[in-house]
């Protein structure tokens, strides 16, 4: 087996945060190895450093390997979304990144190409029409696309394929052909990396596993010398004692939002109780249904609540955006760029945009010397810096963008806080604010519910913690037995439809 | 930069700078340029009052469009909203015999219907404001063609006629209906919540949704009000020619549009705006008449307004990415503050 990619000591360094620290690995020919670790220990940015988005540190290598013939290993991407256009066809998809040279203006040859497209797909063990438009098909058929296409016209055997969680939108059905495609690339010589925050899959594919945890290499074992709990050990941490943010008066009496049967795209059904300054988690990994409840409770996502109280008070009728303000409800969403502000507004315009009536002056105008006095209050509050609330919101850093949307809806009192990833994106000084501001808002009565795959920071600052895989709650935690392992190991855990039986068929090599 | 409020002779500075008011400077070179040219006819008072009163129109039709693209909904059918406002007053005083404020009352209320259901094809149907209107324009033709007869609707009343025509300080009642109409919109716009949330409805539709903001009503509002303004306009145009053409409308959608475009970059950084809007107007305007008395052959109008949208939007676009390689250059001045250096060639850059 031959070395096909190495990485020496690479490290990252972002403003304030240290991405990777020293990290070395290899992938050798025919291998698949898999990449693991929670959300912001520096996975996503090893990818991006192979693909050249980022620049290492100083004093980190990437080495590409050559072989006799001076060929260098070539490295092929798949991102979670494929990058697929979804109108087009297998065949006209695969066609995409040729180069076309002369036969660009040529008539395309239909037949030729057709059975081409057809031997690549089967190949990898694909057996579908390759003229539909790709969206037709099941997602598994798309990553076997996105595959063959990675793959396609290698004139050399050094080759190493990045897949970025192919597995996170499948059905465990459609994961077994996915995985077939995956040994098939192997066998061809080509080295696999792979990241899944599935680890029944892991341990059934990889034939090795590097973790990763704040940014530090963990482990670098072989198939075999680890089970399930010991790699939910490593991905996790040790359990050490885990100082307690803040202090909440124990959840009592009636719950301020109480919804039953919540569903959605990818939840089944949930239920949450959300009491006065309770901070309740809701926590799993990409495609649990965790990134959908405060979108569906929040009116934001299409999905149904069968029974909805605010303070007791049943709601008949779905909420939308609107309603939800009305009745005290907010929503942070992840996305700031695309949902949470209008980036070309400023500071001053996003912060009061939610609630405009109390601003109001004569004539129906708005009292500009009242909302600037607001809004000179909220920045110095929420600490923004700089500390220019007429600038355009998009020119600030994430974190400072977080703490202004955060203040648009404090700025309304809310008795109901539903976030999306508060802290992604944003930088460590500022999530320390922004966990701030949450705490202050539980004390002052308001029940906040955080959805966030960052299990570590949940087991800070939560009370309490949903823990959702494939679409319902597969546990709860709560103080004192809440810990960072404790969730992560739930939200890992091994689903009931995956028969143990398949977790022992040895990659074929 | 760290200060909430930049030294006074700071903020001068910036509010003279080109990129806040270069249609001002462009003025100047215009102005220039023709005084030496063409100084017998340019320097002449008369030319300026007609120029003055004709572009009230056109100034109208750009204020209500500004109104549409603040919601980021294009109003192709704008033009056509003119010329039917133009011919449908003038019918219903001279062939129906109605008074006068009713008839203009009807029109402004068929203006606002055309816009209406320019909004629900968008918001409801779904159908792009660039296409939704854009079938509208050519259904709104033909409803032109045939409440005219493609004929032009001579005698209309002299009491009309007057809307057209009066002066008062030299410049006709037009010029101070359009500064009524702009400062109207202008408080709208950017005094009241109202106007706060159609800029949020056009910057960031999502997010302005989820901040409660109920955006379909935002865009129908904001097509209703623009069409009832064209409609307004067709009907000074009306009084001010005297009779109902049918041909005219068309010929106001490109300098409304490349007014309200080259009137986003100015003194709002971006941000379509009623004032920048207006001298946009008459900016583009002291050019095609300029050229005009210099001999310039008919074309140039076309020529001209055509030129000016794409350079507007060009400039709209550069001035975008200027500043958001602004923010870049920050932000790498920060990185390197913190003790960063120049990556290692080994590191990435082998990698693909």
């Amino acid at each position: 087996m031959s070395r096909l990619l190495e990485v020496r000591g690479v490290s990252k360094t972002f403003p304030g945060l240290k991405a990777l620290d020293g990290v070395s690995a290899q992938v050798g020919s025919g291998e698949i190895v898999a990449l693991l670790g929670q959300n912001g220990c520096g996975k996503s940015t090893l990818v991006k450093i192979l693909a050249g988005v980022y620049q290492a540190d100083p004093g980190s290598e990437v080495v590409l390997a050559k072989d006799e013939a001076g060929n260098e290993t070539s490295l092929h991407f798949i991102h979670q979304d494929l990058g697929l256009v979804g109108s087009l066809s297998t065949i006209e998809n695969l066609d995409l990144g040729r180069p076309l040279g002369r036969r660009g203006l040529l008539p395309a040859p239909v037949r030729a190409e057709r059975r081409r497209a057809e031997e690549l797909i089967a190949g990898f063990g694909g057996d579908f029409d390759v003229t539909v438009p790709v969206e037709q098909l099941a997602a598994a058929e798309r990553t076997i696309v996105a595959i063959a296409r990675a793959l396609d016209g290698w004139d050399h055997p050094r080759n190493v394929l990045v897949l970025d969680e192919p597995t996170a939108a499948l059905h465990s059905a459609e994961v077994d052909r996915l995985f077939a495609a995956i040994r098939e690339v192997a066998r061809r010589g080509a080295g696999v990396i792979f990241i899944s925050h599935r680890l029944d899959e892991v341990i059934e594919l990889a034939d090795r596993v590097i973790v990763l945890r704040d940014g530090v290499l963990i482990a670098d074992i072989e198939r075999g010398a680890y089970d399930h709990d010991d790699l939910v050990r490593l991905i996790a941490g040790e359990v050490g004692s885990i100082a307690v943010a803040h202090e909440h008066a124990p959840a009592s009496g009636r719950p301020v939002l109480s919804a039953k049967g919540i569903a959605g795209r990818t939840i089944e059904t949930l239920d949450v109780d959300l009491h006065r300054g309770e901070v309740v988690g809701v926590c799993g990994v990409l495609g649990s249904g965790r990134e959908e409840v405060a979108r569906v409770l929040f009116g934001a996502a299409p999905g149904s609540v069968a029974e909805l109280r605010l303070d007791g008070e049943p709601i008949a009728s779905r909420l939308g955006p609107r309603e939800a303000i009305a009745r005290g409800i907010a929503y942070v969403p992840a996305d700031r760029h695309r949902e949470g502000a209008v980036l070309t507004m400023s500071v001053r315009e996003n912060l009061t945009l939610p609630r405009l009536a109390s601003l109001r002056g004569r004539l129906g105008s708005l009292s500009g010397a009242k909302e600037r006095a607001e809004v000179a209050d909220w920045v110095a509050r929420v600490g923004l810096r700089p500390a220019e609330p007429e600038r355009p919101i998009g020119l600030f850093s994430g974190g400072n963008q977080q703490k202004v949307v955060l203040a648009k809806w404090l700025r309304n009192d809310p008795k109901v806080l539903l976030m999306d990833e508060p802290t992604q994106g944003v930088d460590v000084g500022a999530k320390a604010a922004i966990f701030e501001l949450i705490a202050t808002a539980a004390a002052a009565g308001a029940g906040v519910l955080i959805c966030s795959s960052d299990a570590k920071e949940l087991s800070l600052v939560c009370d309490r913690v949903l823990v959702m895989c494939d679409g319902v709650l597969a546990g709860t935690a709560s103080r004192p037995s809440l810990s960072e392992a404790s969730l992560v190991a739930a939200s890992l855990g091994t689903r009931p439809d995956q028969a143990p039986a398949k977790g022992g068929v040895p990659h074929g090599s | 930069m760290e200060a909430s409020h930049p030294p006074l002779h700071r903020r001068i500075l910036a509010a003279l700078s080109f990129r806040n008011i270069s249609a001002i400077y462009i003025f100047v070179v215009i102005f220039i340029t023709f005084s030496l040219w063409v100084p017998d006819t340019f320097l002449k008072l008369d030319t300026w009052k007609a120029m003055i009163d004709s572009q009230a129109v056109t100034a109208v039709l750009a204020v209500g469009l500004v109104i549409a693209l603040s919601a980021r909904a294009f109003d192709l059918a704008i033009g056509a909203e003119l010329g039917l406002g133009a011919v449908l007053v003038s019918w219903l005083l001279v062939n129906k015999g109605l008074a006068i404020p009713v008839a203009i009352g009807l029109t402004l209320l068929v203006g606002a219907l055309v816009g209406l259901v320019n909004g629900l094809l968008i918001v409801r149907v779904k159908i792009d404001s660039f296409i939704a209107t854009l079938g509208m324009s050519s259904v709104l033709l033909a409803m032109i063609a045939w409440v005219s007869d493609s004929q032009q609707i001579l005698g209309l009343p002299d009491g009309f006629q007057k809307l057209g025509t009066t002066e008062i300080l030299g410049l006709t009642l037009p010029v101070y209906l359009m500064l009524a109409v702009a400062l109207v919109v202008w408080y709208v716009l950017e005094r009241t919540p109202a106007g706060r949330r159609v800029y949020a409805t056009g910057g960031n539709i999502d997010a302005a949704r989820l901040a409660g903001v109920r955006v379909s009503l935002v865009t129908v509002g904001a097509l209703v009000s623009c069409g009832m303004i064209a409609a307004f306009a067709g009907c000074l145009v009306s009084a001010n020619l005297g009779a109902g053409d049918p041909t005219i409308g068309p010929a106001y959608l490109l300098p409304a549009f490349s007014s309200a475009f080259l009137g986003s970059t100015q003194f709002r950084g971006g941000r379509f705006n009623v004032w920048g809007t207006v001298v946009a107007v008459y900016v583009l305007a002291t050019g095609v008449k300029g050229l005009q008395l210099a001999g310039a052959p008919v074309w140039i109008p076309d020529l001209f307004n055509g030129a000016a949208l794409l350079l507007a939007v060009g400039l709209a676009k550069y001035e975008a990415t200027a500043s958001r390689a602004g923010a870049v250059a920050r932000l790498l001045r920060l990185d390197r503050g913190r003790g960063g250096g120049m990556p290692g060639a080994t590191a990435a850059g082998s990698a693909r």
